[in-house]
């Protein structure tokens, strides 16, 4: 039996050590799913909470013959971000003092350089802001694919369209970002000449 | 192929999963055509950005939190309260503390003359442990005066001695006294006091033996 799935089913009888074992094995996964939508580390950890709650109140409703458990999942954390991303439109700030603070918080590896940790910060920081210019559709599609390592076929059944659909905004998705991303490079750039003179 | 056609064809492509017509016909066009160069380089660029860009480490309360969340506060397991139990012990200030109190206790035991392998009912009481202090500092207390006296005493006599070696070279510089003719037997003069103090000193034979074993005990041939 699939390991998740024998978690699953221990949950089901009220198992609480099964269902910590699956929050240990998918937090990770949900929670950086969530950061790559909403681009703040506070946020996604809410988003995250209110996800596995989700998922606790319907797991039942859980049929193996749809899939894996991890497509479910990643279903049920999709969809939940795309509510949360229409409910929060209109009132949606683009900076908050308090995601700065949380950003500084983030505790740095132990085991990795400081200058290759500041590279490697940089580079996400970077990345994020190119994906939140994206349009919803195409950036779920590049997260799943190329952050979350999905399959098409996992991607389609997780956002409930065909394989084709999927692969063109995957395209898409990474045609625009290469676009706002060097964009970004070029007034990155200008903006050092001008700085200099 | 048009640019068109390259374009929405370029992930296929760079993933290896395009046709191998398809990919001829794709290469043919990146060869003459400059501006699908580079985008295909871009859209390299970008999947390479994607793979490389590490997760983030959620909050280590997070899971707590969700659990607190969903199931409650959970009871923990007997291995976690031990685990708890002894989490503090690797910090340094927690081993000093052990340290000295093993250290504290060893002092006691040792001052209390207990033996830790025959352990009596009678021995974990806080008067034996007084008593047993008290005797045995009072035994220490003595032990180092009498060694201190013994010092002194052998001391004075070494001193004496030494007093009595120099006298000698004292009188053959002195000049000679005028004597009598015929000279003269009597053993006592300005001498005689001398030797006569030395004599008492050797008739108390008997305490300086004594003090001379100690002295050979306590201090070291060289003095």
């Amino acid at each position: 039996m699939e390991p998740d799935l024998e978690l699953v089913t221990r949950c089901l009888t009220g198992d609480n050590y099964a269902w910590e074992g699956l929050l240990r094995n998918h937090t990770r996964k949900v929670y950086n799913l969530c950061y790559r939508f909403t681009g703040r580390p506070a946020e996604a950890e809410d988003l995250t909470q209110e996800v596995f709650i989700k998922i606790f109140q319907t797991l039942k409703t859980y049929d193996v013959a749809q899939g894996a458990f991890v497509t479910w999942l990643n279903r049920v954390a999709r969809n939940h971000l795309v509510d949360h991303y229409r409910r929060t439109k209109k009132d949606r700030i683009t900076s908050s003092i308090e995601d700065e603070v949380g950003g500084l918080e983030e505790k740095p590896s132990p085991t990795v350089e400081p200058i290759a940790q500041l590279e490697s910060r940089e580079r996400r920081e970077v990345l994020q802001r190119a994906l939140d210019k994206l349009s919803p559709d195409l950036r779920e599609a590049v997260i799943l694919r190329d952050l979350q390592d999905l399959d098409y076929d996992e991607i389609a059944q997780v956002l409930g369209v065909p394989e084709g659909t999927v692969k063109s905004r995957i395209n898409r998705g990474r045609l625009e970002l290469a676009r706002v991303l060097k964009r970004m490079e070029g007034m990155r750039g200008s903006a050092k000449a001008g700085g200099q003179t | 192929m048009t640019h068109l056609e390259l374009e929405n064809l370029a992930s296929e492509y760079l993933e290896g999963q395009l046709e191998a017509a398809r990919r001829v016909e794709l290469e043919a066009h990146l060869k003459d055509c400059g501006a699908c160069r580079e985008l295909v380089t871009d859209l390299r660029g970008v999947m390479e950005l994607c793979n490389s860009a590490e997760d983030l480490e959620p909050a280590p309360w997070l899971i707590a939190k969700i659990m607190r969340a969903t199931v409650g506060e959970r009871k923990p397991t007997w291995r976690e309260q031990v685990a708890a139990f002894f989490r503090p012990s690797p910090q340094p200030r927690v081993a000093y503390a052990v340290a000295m109190a093993i250290f504290s206790f060893s002092i006691i035991v040792n001052a209390a003359g207990l033996n830790i392998r025959k352990l009596s009912l009678s021995d974990l009481s806080p008067r034996t442990w007084f008593n047993q202090a008290n005797r045995t500092g009072h035994l220490k207390n003595a032990r180092v005066e009498k060694f201190y006296y013994d010092l002194r005493v052998v001391y004075e006599i070494e001193s004496r001695f030494r007093q009595l070696r120099s006298q000698p070279s004292e009188k053959q510089e002195t000049p000679k006294p005028e004597t009598t003719p015929g000279g003269s037997t009597d053993r006592k003069g300005p001498d005689g006091t001398q030797l006569a103090s030395v004599e008492n000193l050797v008739t108390a034979a008997g305490s300086i033996g004594a003090v001379s074993k100690l002295a050979g005990k306590g201090r070291s041939p060289s003095q």
